[in-house]
């Protein structure tokens, strides 16, 4: 990941039901939109947050959070999104990351699609430890 | 020296009316008509009479949980805010306070003791107020959204055959079921061959609602209709290609209007001009 020279804004959204996945899509898109993101990076961004906030209300078992950042480096402006639980984790990250793959009943293309809606993707995952996504789009 | 409930009970005009003067004193006058704290007083007098504890759950306070419960609920319906109806127990505890002190004052240890158990009882009471309009306010909330899920997926005949469904909002899992419930019907209701769901108004198009997409699709063929979809956005399109879902089995078009046309050309139908 990028080191981060500094950081503009903050926000944080509890997740327990679809109800706050669509608060932090909105406030995504609020903030991508007040920091001059296009429309089309807007809406990227917000659909990986609505990935992941959901796989944190579908596949968790826990409730999570989503922080939002807007941070500064190498002179260009980025947002951020990190999606944290403590829930159930993943078993197999190199096996989620597949396309295709999905346990829960669903296209299988949530996290390997949202590695490629983003800039800079990071996870950590382990079994009962819960689940950590980070992804950031530069302007 | 008499008990609490013998202090209330003998002392009823006085609390009754500096009670009703707290009120008029607070910002609201509204909070309480003269016979709900009639009724209250009466409750309250009850409860402390035959209770053992400090303690709402003791059962002589039952009457007194139960009056509060149905008018915070009552009120949460008519708009009043919690807290102005907590106000109505804060000012009951306001105008028995100096009626003990007089009463208790050659012993201190008794006056701290009653004014406790008021105190304990009230702010028991409050609690149970926030509760009980919180149930209540959730309830109207539950059935605002049940209201909303009704008429947000309005499913039109538009030609012989054709119906269309625009989706408006946030198509969450409990919405992905209404609307496939609700097109499904008015698919075999009105032996329609095509439907066209129109997604301009969603403001986002992930993988769980194109999995919801999908199975509209699949579950409107076994009725022998097709779905078109139309109004997936560029950026929209954009984004699915990234995610790589892949809705090649699904007929898509970008506006109503060539969704209307495509519509038309699987039913072998033309619209003409009139010689």
């Amino acid at each position: 990941m990028t080191p981060v020279e500094q950081t503009l804004l903050t926000a944080l959204v509890p997740i327990i039901t679809e109800l706050d996945v669509s608060r932090a899509r909105q406030e995504a898109t609020a903030i991508a939109a007040a920091h001059g993101f296009s429309k089309p990076a807007a809406y990227r961004m917000a659909t990986a947050i609505s990935e992941l906030g959901n796989n944190i209300v579908f596949h968790a078992g826990e409730p999570g959070e989503i922080r939002l950042r807007v941070l500064r480096a190498d002179g260009r402006l980025g947002l951020e999104a990190v999606a944290e639980d403590r829930g159930r984790g993943i078993d197999d990250v190199a096996l989620a990351m597949l396309d295709g793959y999905s346990t829960g009943g669903g296209l299988g293309c949530g996290l390997p699609g949202c590695r490629r809606l983003v800039d800079e993707f990071e996870i950590s995952s382990a079994p009962g430890k819960g689940a950590c996504v980070k992804v950031r789009l530069w302007i | 020296m008499k008990s609490l409930a013998e202090v209330l009970r003998d002392n009823r005009a006085a609390v009754l009316a500096s009670w009703r003067a707290n009120l008029t004193a607070s910002v609201d006058g509204l909070v309480g008509s003269e016979e709900t704290i009639v009724n209250l007083y009466e409750r309250l007098l009850d409860g402390f009479s035959r209770s053992l504890t400090n303690s709402l759950n003791d059962l002589s306070f039952g009457p007194i949980s139960a009056y509060m419960a149905v008018l915070s609920s009552e009120r949460a319906r008519d708009g009043f805010s919690p807290s102005a109806t907590s106000r109505l127990l804060a000012a009951f505890k306001a105008a028995v306070e100096p009626v003990l002190r007089a009463e208790y004052a050659s012993d201190v240890d008794r006056w701290q003791q009653e004014l406790r158990k008021v105190g304990e009882i009230v702010d028991q009471l409050s609690v149970l107020t926030f509760e009980a309009y919180m149930k209540a306010r959730e309830e109207v909330i539950a059935r605002q959204s049940h209201a909303m899920l009704e008429i947000s997926t309005p499913a039109l005949r538009i030609w012989e055959d054709i119906i269309l469904m625009p989706l408006i909002g946030v198509i969450d899992t409990s919405r992905a079921q209404h609307v496939m419930e609700q097109l499904l019907l008015a698919i075999s209701a009105n032996e329609a061959r095509v439907a066209i769901l129109d997604v301009t108004g969603v403001p986002i198009i992930d993988t769980r609602v194109a999995l919801h997409l999908t199975k509209v699709v699949q579950a409107a063929r076994m009725l022998g209709a097709e779905i078109v979809v139309t109004g997936i956005s560029p950026e929209a399109a954009q984004t699915l290609v990234r995610l790589d879902v892949d809705l090649s089995s699904i007929r898509t078009r970008g506006s109503l209007r060539a969704g209307f046309s495509e519509a038309l050309r699987v039913l072998k139908r033309r619209v003409g001009t009139i010689d």
